[in-house]
């Protein structure tokens, strides 16, 4: 069924699939760096556990919508990507993006912020992944970005 | 803060040079014409049109606009027939031993399409 709806986008279809990439790339890295920047430091006020719930949920569609559309765009011409080496930066910095987030969320501090007040020590670990995360999306996005440009 | 911030980012993007679509970067200045048979035939998929011609037996990745634009100028799939001859011009890719072409304009017996005109 996505298949016959692409073909029938005819020659648009790759650009609506990139569409569809940067849709997901925005709802995933904003929702990201928002979390990210509180658990840095920024915005005490707002609880974080107020924060946590929205952020993660977004950046849950977006990467579910930049994976659905990155996929047709890497098959449809996926010999001309062979020795691209923004690829091989791309998807390892994925890897390591998503094992940070597997880390962090079976972290103790992590598991404590939706019921209490976070130690200073918690909120210092929490930091740390929330720098990791940060650096590797970056390094994926632009990568990314920079594979059309080889 | 944030809005000094936000200026500086923008000012400093904005004084950068303009950079072109990527693409024509690693090609030749140079506007070459080569001749030769279909091997596989007009693609719209992708973000830019392709077919691969063979060359005097060097099989070359033609390059062409992006699919929409492609058609607009008349090039359909299925239009050229494999083994058809044709001619193509555009700028070569400078990488040695790379055979592909940024293709401006494509001829087919009397058709011709003109996809980046302003190229030509």
């Amino acid at each position: 069924m996505l298949g016959e709806f692409t073909r029938s986008l005819g020659v648009w279809s790759y650009g609506v699939i990139n569409l569809v990439h940067i849709l997901g790339i925005a709802l995933l890295f904003g929702a990201i760096l928002i979390l990210d920047v509180r658990l840095l430091g920024a915005w005490r006020q707002i609880p974080l556990a107020v924060l946590s719930r929205p952020t993660t949920t977004m950046a849950q569609i977006g990467f579910l919508l930049a994976v659905c559309s990155g996929i047709p765009m890497i098959t449809v011409k996926s010999t001309d990507y062979i020795g691209n080496p923004f690829l091989l930066i791309k998807f390892p910095a994925i890897a390591l993006a998503l094992l940070n987030v597997w880390l962090v969320h079976r972290s103790p501090a992590w598991q404590a912020h939706r019921v209490r007040d976070l130690t200073q020590y918690e909120s210092r670990r929490l930091a740390f992944g929330a720098s990791l995360s940060l650096l590797f999306w970056l390094t994926a996005i632009t990568a990314g970005r920079m594979i059309g440009y080889w | 803060m944030t809005r000094l911030f936000s200026a500086t980012l923008c000012a400093l993007l904005m004084s950068a040079p303009a950079f072109a679509h990527h693409g024509w970067g690693g090609q030749e200045e140079k506007i070459s014409d080569m001749t030769g048979t279909v091997v596989q035939g007009v693609s719209l998929a992708g973000p830019h049109a392709t077919m691969k011609i063979k060359v005097k037996n060097e099989l070359w990745d033609i390059t062409l606009a992006p699919p929409a634009r492609a058609e607009r100028a008349g090039l359909k799939e299925g239009l050229i027939p494999v083994g058809a001859t044709v001619t193509v011009r555009g700028n070569r890719s400078t990488e040695p031993g790379r055979h592909e072409m940024k293709t401006i304009y494509v001829k087919h017996g009397a058709a011709e399409y003109h996809v980046y005109p302003d190229r030509e």
